[in-house]
């Protein structure tokens, strides 16, 4: 029997309608679970430690994670071939002012004019732990993962420090580090560059019912844990007596860390990109982060459904063949 | 007076244009899949002339996608289109292996051949090869698509697991692949090349090479 075009292109129509249809059922899954952790952060309560040289949230981390910090094989510390440079903050481990391979969480520092009046703004900045993370979702070696408890979590024994995650991130979170990590094995193949570090949600901690080392050691208490509907819920309340904003609960399709601020959003952003050397580079509290998995989510329904389509359309296009040819033999016959 | 030549149908029309879909879909797909690695950037492919926009992952990821849903369709049209029509002839069979080891020392040596079906021993191995790939290519990526649909969170190690498969069994189809085409720089092969355009194959090549297919029985 063969299957001529018309009806193979018959059968390639049922399959597109096919598929068509299937791809009007939109997705909303939701595996966050309202169970799962996140966090709020209070940008009123938060003053920046002024007391101190460094704030003590960026040291309680520091001190927690410091046996997860990035030893390097000076011998690997060498440019990417063929680029001319290489990350390496092994030598600026001291940073505290921006987010490093040594430094997973940082306040950045702020002044916004309000009302004419200039009011001094201080953020904690690390990983928001997005709900639908494109660091995760792209990570070509699986390295980063979304656990169901919340965190986002990069494996340095898989990661090869191709920075890709921190491509996609529009906070650029993730941060690299040579020498380090399994690209160190190919040497001297020039594949890989390290192996990038971030805030981990203290996950070992949360583990063990502790909380994170950042917000343990909060003195204004501006930091708080909790499960997601209790944190939603608290920002909400905080919000309203603040008559105030929320940022982080619907930038990138929902996130697992919640600002509270009385100031808009906006306002600190502007205030964040005007004062930034390069405004592209700044860390901003933008409404609108580029989330590329939620901008290409189309694409993935319609690659999902495809093959039943083929399938579909196969069949359908055998069956009229088969059809076809036995009302010909019947015709045939009659003759 | 024109001397005509007796041509054999080879490869109906759905074969040749399931077969181009797999091929052209495969090349956008491996394109694009390197440049979700990364590397163009880090290569300096994005310097070459027309290239600047490979390193960017939001085209790369929709060139992947389209071109997944086109590798995806065919091969289940394939699946489906051939176990209907019960056509298993590519399909490997016993004492394959063996007898590919005959056929590449009779193509160095420039001995006689063993008499061949429709399709070559070698043939039939590279196809459950390429088949196998692809399948667990495909499988992998929606796998990976799946994820991708919504606020989806899979089994961290499960999808770890699943992403390097994926990533692994890449070179392994770039691989099939260029010897897919490296299969034409043997002249024995050269008669093969245009039935995947036209779908014939001279009859005088078919008797020739191919004495044990019977494609007069073919419907």
């Amino acid at each position: 029997m063969k299957i001529k075009r018309r009806t193979f292109l018959q059968g390639m129509v049922a399959a597109g309608t096919a598929a068509a249809l299937t791809n009007k059922v939109d997705r909303a899954t939701a595996d966050v679970s309202d169970s799962s952790y996140a966090t709020l952060i209070d940008l009123t309560k938060c003053d920046g430690c002024p007391d101190q040289d460094t704030p003590a949230c960026v040291m309680a981390c520091r001190a927690e994670n410091e046996h997860k910090y990035p030893e390097p094989d000076p011998a690997m510390l060498k440019p990417y071939w063929p680029q001319t440079k290489f990350e390496d903050w092994s030598n600026k481990r001291d940073v505290t002012n921006r987010l490093t391979p040594y430094n997973w969480i940082f306040v950045q520092k702020v002044n916004v004019e309000v009302d004419g009046e200039m009011v001094e703004t201080n953020i904690p900045r690390r990983c928001m732990h997005c709900d639908n993370p494109p660091c995760v979702k792209l990570c070509p070696f699986g390295a980063n993962v979304k656990m169901k408890e919340g965190p986002v979590y990069i494996n340095p024994d898989i990661c090869f420090g191709g920075a890709k995650c921190r491509d996609v991130c529009p906070w650029s979170v993730p941060q690299r580090q040579a020498g380090v990590g399994i690209y160190t094995k190919l040497d001297p193949i020039p594949a890989g560059g390290g192996v990038m570090y971030q805030c981990d949600m203290c996950k070992d901690r949360l583990a063990e019912g502790k909380v994170p080392a950042c917000i343990e050691e909060c003195p204004q208490e501006a930091m708080v844990i909790g499960t997601r509907s209790e944190i939603f819920a608290k920002a909400e309340e905080l919000r309203q007596q603040y008559n105030g904003y929320i940022y982080g609960d619907k930038q990138m399709g929902g996130t697992g860390t919640l600002y509270v601020s009385q100031i808009p959003f906006e306002k600190i952003d502007e205030a964040i990109v005007s004062k930034a050397d390069d405004p592209e580079k700044a860390m901003r509290v933008h409404d609108t982060p580029y989330n590329v998995i939620d901008n290409t989510s189309h694409w993935s329904s319609a690659a999902l459904l495809a093959p039943v389509a083929g399938a579909i359309g196969a069949f359908a296009a055998t069956v009229a063949v088969k059809k076809r040819n036995k009302q010909e033999d019947a015709h045939d016959e009659n003759n | 007076m024109m001397k005509t030549t007796e041509k054999i149908l080879r490869h109906s029309n759905t074969v040749r244009i399931i077969h181009w879909s797999v091929a052209i879909s495969g090349m956008l797909l491996l394109f694009s899949g390197i440049g979700q690695m990364p590397m163009y950037k880090r290569y300096n492919v994005v310097l070459l002339p027309g290239l600047y926009w490979v390193s960017d992952y939001n085209i790369t990821l929709v060139i992947h996608l389209i071109a997944g849903a086109v590798f995806g369709a065919a091969i289940l049209y394939h699946i489906v289109y051939h176990l209907m029509q019960k056509e298993f002839s590519a399909m490997p069979r016993s004492g394959d292996v063996s007898e590919s080891i005959i056929i590449i020392k009779a193509m160095l040596t420039g001995k006689e051949e063993p008499p061949h079906g429709k399709f070559l021993a070698e043939q039939r191995l590279a196809y459950a090869a390429m088949g196998l790939t692809s399948l667990v290519l495909l499988l992998t990526g929606l796998i990976k698509v799946y994820k991708n649909t919504g606020i989806v969170i899979l089994q961290p190690e499960f999808m770890t697991a699943t992403t390097l498969i994926h990533t692994i069994a890449t070179p392994i189809f770039l691989f099939l692949f260029v010897a897919h085409l490296g299969a034409f720089v043997i002249k024995e092969n050269w008669p093969l090349f245009p039935t995947m355009f036209s779908g014939y194959v001279n009859k005088k090549y078919a008797d020739h090479r191919h004495p044990l297919w019977n494609y007069k029985e073919k419907k």
